[in-house]
């Protein structure tokens, strides 16, 4: 079957079989930043934007976003400029082995779209659906943090 | 000789928390994994594995599977080399045993290979594992330390062509037995003894990338394994003995890794791989699912160690027994230098004892193979050691802290058991050179509050809260046997190529490696381009594991930019016309004391293009004499409900000497990623196992890792100390940070609600039970 | 992993249309989709119901209806929700999964799969929720009829969930026993008190993941009936509960356990019914 997607603000169309998911149709088609954990929802690698809120694209049928539009990593950057949080990802040290990383931009990516001045637990609850192996997760909210700060024009941590 | 910089320890690249080199590539998701290159005609391979822990394989039929349409190949013992190898990654000869084929005529756990199926499609590939009828003949299984080690025990390994093990007939891949002193003197001569057995479970690393490998051949016709390894140059010389097939005409290439924590130490998909683009000369990838991660990658050696200490009343440790019975699952990677470092990474802690004896055995079992986990054996052994510390203060009615202190190595001292025991063989003589563990120890008291809140039980309704320490120390790198090199060339715009074998599998090694030539060569990181882990571009490095890269890597890469840096040296002496040994390198340039300067990039120009040219450049190794051991002291606050036995760690603290750290945010990563990863060991990770052997939670909703919302707290110090045969007076910090967790949160637990817990992990469950029994 | 048996994925128009594709054959509902991958099923035909108009919120204390299509998501920023028996149901959900599942996963899909560590039926059963659902005509049950009758293992659209009144005087409480935060429970455990002059006029308590799926403790409940909530009548309900609980083993837990975690997961919501009570009144 065909379906029509907006991709990281691209309308695309792609020709899918009807069982297949979100990840890997994104893969397949080029979307290396999307990663393949666990393929069960419980590692978070593979989280997407699906129409502004992050989701496993592994639990998500790809015959499901037909119509409707995907953020992925590659599509965190704006005119060549890193975004906020990735910026702050890189000073902080929360990239180690960076696999996780992707789906977690993309949940803190949610979680600042929706709320623009999170409390500590408020980042961790965002981002405990991406499982890490490599930073104990203490970097990854430090960085969340400091990219709320920068957002709202404050100084650096 | 430590230059003048190093003596003040000031750098300008060095201890600084630079932003890693491959980190923009890594936040924008750019294809940098194995899995990310598409070629065409790539064929999907599947793995059939054994539904039974022990079992002959009496027929395998593939005619149907053969047959099915977009089926390419199918592996099985019939059709493959039957030459057996190890799978461990490690040095050569490798101590672990000769014990495993391709595809072998026995199945010996719920998981191990049995054929393998390359085909155009994972749908297709899938459906054709699933045609392979096998007849198996089942054979009695062994699941336990005791059932392996029972006098009428099935055989796990009764063929007759595997090399290396102990005695195959009683299931003893590895046998260990050193002394100092006399022990049985030496408790007869204690005035306190206390003795300990602490058991460990099966756990698995759970790298969030799971294994994978993507084979093709090149244009010329040569194998490429582009691969998720730790270990690139192992994997070349163990794929081409496995398949005998010429050395030189494979090349392995390690992309960025996503984790590996010992599992990648293994070769485990690449012979199966090579063999399938061998055959078809096509491309294959084969990647791991979760539920075969679980099962057929690596695990931890579950442990059984008992500890006996004796002391005088002063708590002085007169003698010090430690036994360890390790379980290797079912091939023997890694079983006997686990087991080894099981003691030599833990009893030169405490080196006033004067009687050691250290014994154990590495036994197989029908379960899933273990292998290299960070810590290495020295987690297992401290469960047990510091345990029996704690229970030893209580008894002598010191405070914890005070009996470390008494007993804990210092700087300029030595102990008896780095001779004796290496890693599976004989060590090395090793003095001290720095050791700042007793300010380790002062920080994190301060920080935890261990004097305002040890002892006190403070109840918050049915929670009590307690504080619990333990002391640490690992190693960096083997000794007399790790070899890294690195090859540094300069650009004619002042840049300089880093080429590494050193294996950055997330820890950031790319980095902090540039910064070290960056310091020596007085450029920015910037200037620095890092290459690493391509067996036909990087020299040689043994890879990444035992916490060698910072230590052993680091130092070749300072060598190689030192020689380059007379290189240059001597070229801008030309050019000054001065003497070579007034110049000094910085900013970029060369400086004369006249106050005439040249930037190295004019000094490239002349090099290359002027006179007497030639490439500056230089290729430098280090083979480490000996394994200075980074320390740690770690403090753990715990809240225990004592309705539910639910265990709250409140507050982690650990206090580091990791010598000079050469990236301080690198470190503190290390140490924070180790300690969640120990967390989660001590409280919630556990494989289980169905009575026939079978994994019953080979995946992340029924094998719990920890999440951000539970993770305490975490502190972690990096406390300066000066390791004067590292680079920089660097030491490695890779794998101490997981040690710390089970017996600081055990002691813990004991402080807060009066339990000793010798079980890991130390679930909500054992907890109620325990406090229940004590009542 | 792609689904190798389904070959359609329809939009129906209206439920008509979608109960007729449903009919015809081997077919399943598919909303957030979540489980229709985790748990495949041999359906060959995929109905995507959330282009209906089967989502949202509406009331508030004197009732709330939820669309079926509705995510957990919605559901935890929902104000009406918020409001509704001192925001119980946000309570709950916060502890449902992850953020990432909670953004696809919807009410009905959760309900219709019926996962016996269901943190959702546990309150919703305690609440007194009814379930409304379409096979040709529409029905409204009480939720554990819908269970009690396996109405969620036939040949049905689920269309929503309503929540009753709330009189004055009402409090509801859950807790979730687990592992890691992310984890299914161990054993979760919801109540639910009427009062009025300060004794218990009704109250449901519920014990769910037991490993089985959620049941009414209705002995336990009757513990409470006509009394005052004193912690000795809590300590007695927690009693009864224990004996009442069916409790079981698996990888998780052994019935000792749970049965353990029973009294206490009763004994702490009663607690904080208690203290939300003596808070509003």
């Amino acid at each position: 079957m065909k379906i029509a997607v907006k991709i990281n603000d691209v309308q695309r169309e792609f020709s899918i079989t009807p069982g297949e998911t979100l990840l890997e149709l994104l893969r397949r088609e080029g979307y290396k930043g999307v990663k393949k954990g666990c393929e069960t929802g419980d590692c978070g690698a593979c989280a997407v934007l699906l129409d502004g809120r992050a989701v496993n694209s592994c639990l998500v049928l790809a015959a499901k976003v037909d119509g409707h539009t995907v953020v992925t990593v590659e599509g965190l950057e704006k005119n060549g400029e890193l975004a906020p949080l990735q910026e702050a990802f890189l000073d902080t040290g929360a990239v180690q082995c960076g696999y996780c990383t992707p789906g977690m931009l993309i949940a803190a990516t949610d979680l600042l779209a929706h709320n623009p001045d999170p409390s500590e637990e408020e980042i961790k609850e965002a981002i405990s659906g991406n499982l890490c192996r490599c930073t104990g997760y203490v970097k990854q909210v430090e960085a969340i943090k400091l990219a709320v700060q920068r957002m709202r024009g404050g100084e650096d941590a | 000789m430590p230059s003048r910089e190093e003596e003040r320890r000031e750098f300008n690249v060095v201890k600084h928390g630079a932003r890693k080199v491959d980190g923009v590539s890594l936040v924008t998701g750019r294809p940098k994994f194995t899995a990310d290159m598409d070629l065409p005609d790539t064929l999907y391979v599947r793995i059939l594995r054994s539904p039974h822990a022990h079992a002959r394989i009496v027929e395998i039929d593939t005619s149907e599977a053969e047959a099915m349409p977009g089926v390419a190949l199918v592996l099985t013992h019939k059709n493959t080399p039957t030459r057996r190898f190890t799978t461990a990654g490690q040095g050569y000869p490798e101590p672990s045993p000769y014990d495993t084929r391709m595809f072998d005529t026995k199945v010996r756990f719920v998981g191990d290979r049995v054929a393998a199926v390359a085909a155009e499609s994972r749908e297709i590939a899938e459906a054709a594992v699933k045609a392979i009828k096998v007849t198996y003949e089942e054979l009695p299984a062994v699941l336990s330390i005791d059932a392996a080690l029972a006098p009428d025990a099935p055989v796990i390994h009764d063929e007759d062509d595997s090399a290396g093990i102990y005695d195959a007939a009683r299931n003893i891949v590895a046998d260990v037995d050193i002394d100092v002193g006399d022990v049985e003197k030496g408790f007869a001569e204690s005035d306190v003894i206390v003795e300990t057995v602490c058991e460990l479970q099966y756990a698995q690393h759970t790298p969030i990338e799971p294994h994978v490998v993507l084979s093709y051949l090149d244009p010329d016709g040569r194998l490429v394994l582009r691969t998720a390894t730790q270990v690139p140059f192992h994997v070349r010389r163990i794929v081409a003995y496995a398949l005998d097939y010429p050395l030189h005409n494979i090349r392995v290439i390690k992309p960025r890794i996503g984790g590996g924590f010992g599992t990648k130490q293994e070769i485990l998909l690449e012979d199966i791989a090579a063999l399938t683009t061998l055959r078809t000369r096509r491309p294959a990838l084969i990647e791991l699912t979760r539920p075969e991660e679980f099962v057929a990658a690596r695990t931890r050696h579950p442990m059984r160690v008992r500890v006996k200490l004796g002391a005088k009343p002063d708590g002085t440790l007169h003698a010090m027994e430690m036994e360890a019975i390790s379980n290797t699952g079912a091939y023997g990677s890694h079983g006997l230098t686990v087991l080894s470092n099981t003691g030599s990474k833990t009893l030169p802690l405490y080196n006033k004892a004067e009687n050691v004896h250290f014994y154990g055995k590495a036994v197989y079992t029908n379960l899933p193979v273990a292998g290299a986990y960070r810590g290495y054996g020295a987690t297992q052994g401290y469960f047990a050691l510091e345990t029996a510390m704690d229970e030893l203060a209580e008894k002598l009615g010191l405070d914890p802290v005070e009996l470390r202190r008494r007993n804990h190595i210092r700087a300029g001292e030595t102990s008896p058991i780095f001779v004796k025991l290496g890693e599976g063989r004989e060590g090395v003589e090793q003095i001290i050179k720095s050791c700042e563990l007793e300010r380790c120890i002062e920080i994190g008291m301060a920080r935890i509050g261990w004097a305002e809140k040890r002892g006190k039980k403070i109840r918050e309704g049915s929670w009590v809260h307690g504080l619990g320490m333990a002391v640490h120390m690992q190693g960096s790198g083997i000794p007399q046997i790790d070899m890294a090199a690195a090859t540094i060339k300069m650009n004619e715009d002042g840049s300089f190529n880093l080429l590494v074998g050193a294996t950055d599998i997330g820890t950031g090694s790319d980095t902090i490696l540039g910064q070290i030539a960056a310091e020596v060569l007085g450029v920015p990181l910037e200037k620095i381009i890092v290459y690493s882990s391509d067996t036909d571009f990087t020299p040689f490095d043994v890879g990444a594991y035992a916490s060698s890269t910072t230590y052993v890597s680091g130092m070749a890469v300072k060598r190689a930019a030192e020689k380059v840096r007379s290189q240059i040296v001597d070229v801008a002496a030309h050019v000054l016309d001065a003497d070579p040994e007034t110049l000094s390198l910085g900013d970029e340039g060369v400086h004369a004391p006249n106050g005439k300067s040249v930037s190295l990039a004019e000094v490239c120009h002349y090099a290359m293009y002027k006179s007497d040219q030639f490439q500056i450049a230089a290729t430098a190794s280090f083979v480490p004499e000996e394994s200075p051991p980074p320390f740690v002291a770690s403090f753990a606050e715990v809240a225990v409900d004592t309705e539910t036995g639910f265990v709250k760690v409140v507050k982690f603290v650990t206090a580091v000497d990791c010598g000079t750290p050469i990236n301080p945010v690198l470190a503190e990563g290390q140490m924070e990623g180790a300690l969640a990863n120990g967390i989660g060991y001590a409280l919630t990770e556990e494989m289980l196992f169905s009575s026939r052997g079978r994994v019953r939670n080979p995946n992340l909703f029924d094998y719990k890792i920890l999440g951000a919302l539970d993770i305490p707290p975490i502190e972690v110090i990096l406390v300066d100390s000066y390791e004067p045969t590292g680079p920089m007076g660097a030491k490695s910090i890779g794998e101490i940070g997981i040690n710390a967790p089970i017996p600081t949160i055990a002691n813990a637990i004991y402080d807060a609600v009066g339990i000793r817990l010798r079980r890991t992990p130390f679930t909500p469950e054992r907890v109620l039970k325990a406090m229940r029994n004590k009542e | 992993m792609t689904l190798t048996k389904v070959s359609e994925f329809v939009r129906p128009r209206n439920l008509t249309e979608a109960f007729s594709l449903l009919e015809e054959k081997k077919a399943r509902i598919i909303a957030g989709g979540i489980d229709v991958i985790l748990f495949p099923t041999p359906a060959e035909r995929l109905i995507d119901i959330t282009a209906l108009p089967l989502s949202g919120i509406e009331g508030g204390e004197e009732g709330v209806s939820i669309g079926a299509t509705t995510t957990m998501t919605e559901l935890l920023e929902s104000p009406v929700l918020r409001g509704y028996l001192n925001g119980a149901v946000c309570e709950m959900l916060r502890q449902v999964a992850s953020p990432l599942q909670r953004n696809l996963a919807t009410v009905g899909g959760s309900l219709m799969i019926g996962h016996p560590w269901s943190d959702l039926i546990t309150l919703f059963l305690v609440i007194g929720a009814d379930v409304t659902y379409f096979d040709g005509e529409e029905h409204e049950v009480p939720i554990d009829r819908f269970y009690a009758e396996n109405i969620h293992r036939r040949r049905v659209i689920l269309t929503g969930i309503n929540f009753p009144a709330v009189r004055r005087g009402t409090a509801a409480a859950f807790i979730k026993f687990s592992r890691t935060a992310f984890d299914i429970a161990l054993l979760n455990c919801a109540a639910l008190v009427e009062t009025a002059d300060g004794r218990c006029t009704a109250a449901r308590i519920a014990v769910g993941g037991t490993p089985r799926r959620a049941k009414l403790l209705v002995r336990a409940a009757a513990e409470l009936a006509g009394k005052p909530l004193s912690e000795e009548v809590v300590v007695q309900a927690a009693r009864a509960a224990q004996d009442e609980a069916e409790v079981g083993d698996d990888i998780r837990a052994s019935a000792d356990y749970r049965r353990e975690l029973v009294g206490v997961g009763v004994y702490r919501v009663l607690s904080r019914i208690r203290e939300r009570l003596e808070g509003s009144a």
